[in-house]
């Protein structure tokens, strides 16, 4: 039989679990190493995992499975380094309650956000080349760079972007000057 | 209360396995051997044979002998897989209602479950004449990469069998559950699982009690029999060549040739060489014809270099999605008849730079895990926690023709997610959603679990209904799916038709019908005598 303090106990956190970050679930700091998430995982699993009150009755099972549920949505999230870096930016913000449990569909949008560097090494390096030319205000030499890199990944959007902005400043500055 | 045993249900052989004094033990069937071939046999006077006796009878009542069923349970029928058993099974396969499969024997269809059912029910029997007592509960062991369909039959089967299904564990889960159970092991072991008919790759970490599935792979096309097909196919070619007469198109002869082959394969764990020899296997236009050939290992292992091959580029990726290399890896465990090979163990070795354990019977360890299981499961002390995670991910069909991915593959489980669905035009009282499993980003070509509808939806301009819907995968791996009002509430009602799948009503139905024929099957146990 369950001591009453641990139904107590289960009782308050599937109360409180929706208020809760994934760090205060698994009961560590967001500076928390790697192997302290896992450690965490395993601790809580020993204390709340469902095969242990198998035979405990069914409303006692099911605040178990919620908690034990929401303890592997936790690790889940945090032991992914991406995923555990968008959490921790979106909770420490203002809109702190409505991302304290991770959606999927966030991360796939943050992923589009980012430039797509290319992925053939060539690419990358004619890439890079484009955008220090691109700073040093060397447009020529960016849209040389971008023309090489669009042969290499010609589906690439980020380059075609880059290729489009260049060449409108490049369209620009003829227009400017045909006038002399 | 009765007791609790694990079931390892195989695809070509079963065992079952229990907890006696605190030992997880195999248990013998009446014929001494502790595991017995998933086949059952229908005769001709209604009764039937299951296990190693049933196996004998395959060639003499092929159309009415059932073999494999696992290759068949939880799927469709307009799938590959059943397509594929339809061209070389000696039984007749047929479509059932809802795109299932259906098993035609002397003018009655079976549903898989049913069959499955029939071999669960003869483990259930050999562990009851073992343990003297009655057996009412089970852990049923599934390949990692079972989908949620097939998990929902086996557990189907159990229900039919007259068993409470505890838990369905996947299969590598229960063999790290075997190795390490009591030894306070910390480390990571890889679980190379090659079945009759799948081949799954697990990686865990061992923390003392808590087994925690890393990453897991599988290809539930590969097995054990294609080494089968394989030779088949090597001495037919060879024969025709021979003879010009193929014997692939007689049923009798290719089932005698089959288990020559099998035989054949068995043999050469042991030996550098075999010979087959099946007497008057075909007749020619001279009279009755021989075949008769030597076959060694070698050749052998370069007939089934590729299917080997295989297996470690699942075996990549399993690694891969931990990040891990094959270095990390503490201890390596072969599962599965076919690892019994030295042809399987050399090139095992190689990959993992490992020797895999000894002392594991790869045959039995599978049954002994899912016994700890059952055991943790039913006695009130401390015992093993297993971590798994579900093998594919879950999504929704959009209407853009990508899948909208809900839970991602590797996920630990019990877990779930929620999205919030609402109507498209006023009034709309219901609305059909489609769940898939698998990793490609369109939904079409990923697998249909099946369909839910959102039904009884107060009436209410497009748009103003949010219903919640909670997508949950249970310690099963099995899916389950609950909506509610998101303002009031309210408990929404789902209806959810599983493709392929049995409904409540049929399951009971069954094991209404099956339940009483325990005692005609008695008369045929394994090992007594069988009818001519």
């Amino acid at each position: 039989m369950l001591d009453e303090e641990f139904k107590r106990e289960i009782n308050s956190i599937s109360k409180v679990i929706d208020d809760l970050d994934y760090y205060q679930i698994l009961k560590i700091d967001q500076m928390a190493f790697d192997e302290d998430i896992k450690k965490a995982y395993f601790e809580e699993s020993r204390i709340y995992h469902p095969d242990k009150y198998f035979n405990e009755p069914p409303e006692i099972q099911d605040k178990i499975n919620k908690i034990f549920k929401r303890i592997c949505e936790a690790y889940k999230v945090l032991s992914d380094q991406d995923k555990r870096a968008l959490y921790t930016k979106l909770i420490s913000g203002p809109d702190r309650k409505k991302y304290l449990r991770f959606d999927l569909r966030l991360l796939k949008t943050e992923t589009e956000k980012k430039e797509d560097e290319g992925t053939s090494p060539l690419a990358k390096k004619y890439y890079k080349m484009a955008k220090t030319a691109f700073q040093n205000k060397d447009y020529k030499a960016a849209k040389i760079n971008l023309k090489l890199a669009l042969q290499i990944e010609p589906e690439n959007h980020t380059f075609q972007e880059k290729m489009k902005e260049v060449e409108d400043i490049l369209n620009a500055k003829r227009a400017y000057k045909t006038p002399n | 209360m009765g007791k609790a045993v694990g079931i390892d249900l195989g695809t070509s052989t079963s065992c079952v396995a229990c907890v006696i004094d605190g030992k997880p033990q195999a248990l013998p069937g009446p014929d001494k051997n502790l595991i017995q071939a998933s086949v059952v046999s229908f005769l001709p006077d209604g009764s039937r044979v299951v296990g190693n006796a049933a196996k004998k009878m395959m060639i003499e009542n092929a159309e009415n002998t059932v073999y494999s069923a696992k290759r068949l349970i939880g799927r469709k029928y307009f799938s590959a897989e059943v397509k594929k058993a339809q061209a070389v099974s000696s039984f007749k396969i047929v479509e059932g209602p809802n795109q299932s499969v259906r098993i035609r024997i002397q003018e009655r269809d079976y549903s898989v479950p049913e069959i499955s059912a029939m071999v669960l029910m003869e483990m259930k029997r050999i562990a009851e004449a073992f343990l003297g007592e009655e057996v009412d509960k089970a852990v049923i062991t599934v390949p990692a990469f079972f989908n949620d369909g097939q998990r929902q039959a086996t557990k189907d089967a159990g229900t039919i069998a007259g068993l409470n299904v505890l838990r369905i564990i996947n299969e590598p889960t229960a063999a790290a559950l075997a190795y390490g159970f009591g030894k306070e092991l910390s480390q990571k072991v890889a679980i190379y699982d090659f079945g009759g008919g799948t081949f799954d790759i697990s990686i865990l970490e061992i923390g003392q009690d808590v087994f925690e599935v890393i990453s897991t792979a599988g290809d539930t096309y590969l097995g054990g029999d294609d080494f089968d097909d394989r030779l088949i196919d090597y001495f037919a070619e060879r024969f025709m060549r021979e003879h010009d007469i193929d014997i692939r198109t007689d049923r009798k002869a290719l089932q005698k040739l089959k288990n020559a082959a099998e035989q054949a394969k068995i043999e050469l764990s042991t030996k550098l060489e075999t010979v087959i020899n099946i007497p008057a296997i075909m007749t020619g236009p001279d009279g009755p014809l021989d075949l008769n050939y030597t076959l060694n290992r070698n050749y052998f292992g370069q007939m089934i270099l590729d299917l080997i091959q295989r297996t470690f580029k699942v075996c990549d990726e399993a690694l891969q999605n931990g990040h891990l290399t094959s270095e990390d890896i503490g201890a390596l465990i072969l599962v599965g008849g076919p690892t019994k090979s030295p042809i399987i163990q050399e090139a095992v070795k190689n990959y993992f730079f490992k020797e895999p354990q000894a002392n594991i019977d790869p045959e039995l360890v599978v049954a002994i895990g899912a016994a700890i299981q059952a055991a943790t499961l039913t006695e009130r002390k401390a015992g093993a926690l297993l971590l798994d995670v579900t093998p594919m991910s879950l999504g929704i069909a959009t209407a853009g023709g990508l899948m909208d991915t809900l839970i991602e593959r590797n996920t630990p489980i019990p877990t779930e997610s929620s999205r919030i669905f609402t109507t498209t035009h006023d009034n709309q009282t219901a609305v059909r959603i489609k769940i898939y499993q698998g990793e490609d980003k369109f939904y079409e070509k990923n697998e249909l679990l099946g369909e839910f509808r959102l039904a009884d939806i107060p009436a209410a301009p497009k748009g103003e209904p949010k219903i919640e819907v909670t997508f949950e995968i249970d310690a099963n791996g099995i899916v389950n799916v609950t909506a509610k009002d998101k303002d009031t509430g309210q408990a929404q009602s789902v209806q959810l038709t599983v493709s392929g799948g049995l409904s409540k009503e049929e399951i009971e139905k069954f094991k209404k019908e099956h339940a009483g024929k325990d005692e005609e099957v008695e008369a045929y146990k394994p090992g007594a005598q069988l009818p001519e």
